[in-house]
């Protein structure tokens, strides 16, 4: 038996890695333990970038029939990623800001950063850019429900939030509150 | 009665006198002896310079070659990959002492590299397969062979590299930690390399005739304290078993 690569039916290319059984326990070695969560993270960052997915709960390991299963389980082998080692990698991720845990205040959930607040500002802003849009108000929904999918397409409104917050710092964008709720109105970048 | 150049104080005197030709003859003789090996030694080293300087390129590039070669140097006697301090002029004839460096070099990277994901134990095979992979086409091919020689030059350095050989005449592990392994360890390696990396407490017990705290020991010491095994807590039919991992006795195909 070899450990290798796996086509998932969604085309992600899972590494082989994740054909070992013992990569579903976790470790009580820490140093182990230390280059398995690596992997996890790296692993479910990228799945989450193929998938367009924000949102990871220990739910998602705890109960099949997600659109996790790819990656957090291994029929082939009968294995899957046990809820508390799942637990455990997302607390790491948050402690190195590769998440964050959404809502605050709970640990069954986090919101992943497979795009950090700065380079989502820069998408966001690029977006403005390209489909002329700037200097014109903009609401929440236009931006994560665009006519036109775009790569901010679904995204969550804190990282939204995330993102118009780093925009604002450097004048590039500026919160406003508008009848249903808050818009957005983004300027070009200021000459230097 | 004759005595040795007959008697008296001329007869000492020419005894004395012929003592002295021939010391001055012995002399001549092994000076001419003296010089005759030299011309021998320098005659030597002119063809195995000459040798070498034509096939450096073969001699790096190619293994087979490298074999040959390094095979006939053993035969009379010259490390050619002693490196620069014994090598002398030899190295510098060949400039394998870099060659030699350079490999170490790429060895210690790949199993320092890997150490987290095997704890310091790799398959030899798969340690060519990685130093290979680093060194890129230019490098040329090396084999097995190349790679055991470089450890061995690895060794004054006190790093506690080494080649365990399992005798089976198969695998052979390299161990890049300074942790002995004691004979328990090797039997557990050497079981997991014929289970592609899976081994458990029963299986122990029954091939080895071991005691289950044997079994435990070994294994426990190898899970926590040198990180060369993995657990895995889902094994066999109702997925609630306890078995162990050698990372570096499975087969990885990336």
């Amino acid at each position: 038996m070899n450990l290798s690569t796996y086509k998932t039916a969604s085309g992600f290319l899972l590494p082989s890695i994740h054909s070992a059984p013992p990569f579903f326990t976790q470790q009580p070695n820490t140093a182990t333990q230390a280059g398995f969560t690596e992997q996890w993270t790296r692993l479910l960052l990228a799945y989450a970038r193929h998938r367009r997915l924000f949102t990871l709960r220990l739910e998602d390991a705890e109960v099949p029939g997600g659109e996790w299963d790819e990656v957090l389980r291994n029929p082939r082998i009968n294995r899957r990623l046990m809820p508390n080692h799942l637990a455990h990698v997302l607390d790491v991720m948050v402690s190195k800001d590769l998440a964050v845990y959404e809502p605050a205040k709970q640990m069954r959930a986090v919101l992943l950063y497979w795009r950090s607040p700065d380079e989502w500002a820069d998408v966001l802003h690029e977006w403005a850019t390209n489909t002329g849009q700037l200097n014109t108000i903009l609401t929440f929904y236009e931006i994560s429900d665009p006519p036109v999918p775009s790569a901010l397409s679904g995204i969550p409104e804190s990282l939204l939030r995330g993102a118009i917050a780093v925009l604002a710092k450097s004048g590039r964008a500026q919160l406003i509150s508008i009848s249903d709720g808050d818009g957005v109105r983004f300027f070009p970048p200021r000459t230097k | 009665m004759h005595r040795l150049g007959g008697a008296g104080l001329a007869a000492l005197q020419r005894q004395q006198e012929s003592l002295k030709s021939f010391d001055a003859l012995s002399n001549q003789l092994s000076n001419a002896h003296v010089d005759n090996l030299h011309a021998q030694l320098d005659q030597f080293r002119n063809a195995l310079t000459r040798f070498a300087t034509h096939h450096r390129a073969d001699i790096r590039s190619d293994p087979r070659f490298r074999h040959a070669f390094q095979q006939m140097c053993a035969s009379i006697g010259v490390d050619p990959l002693a490196g620069p301090r014994r090598g002398g002029w030899w190295e510098e004839a060949l400039g394998l002492g870099d060659w030699q460096s350079e490999l170490g070099v790429q060895i210690v990277d790949v199993c320092v590299s890997t150490r987290d994901r095997n704890g310091g134990l790799i398959e030899l095979s798969e340690l060519v397969r990685l130093v290979s992979r680093l060194r890129g086409l230019e490098g040329g091919a090396i084999t097995e062979e190349d790679v055991v020689r470089s450890i061995q030059a690895l060794k004054p350095l006190g790093t506690g590299y080494e080649v365990l050989d399992f005798g089976d005449g198969g695998r052979k592990m390299v161990r890049s930690v300074p942790k002995e392994l004691n004979e328990d360890q090797m039997v557990v390696l050497a079981i997991a390399a014929e289970q592609n990396g899976r081994v458990d407490e029963d299986f122990l017990v029954r091939r080895n005739a071991w005691t289950e705290e044997r079994a435990k020991a070994v294994l426990s010491n190898m899970l926590l304290r040198d990180g060369t095994c993995w657990l895995d807590e889902q094994d066999g039919p109702n997925g609630m078993g306890r078995a162990y991992w050698v990372p570096a006795a499975m087969q990885w195909d990336d």
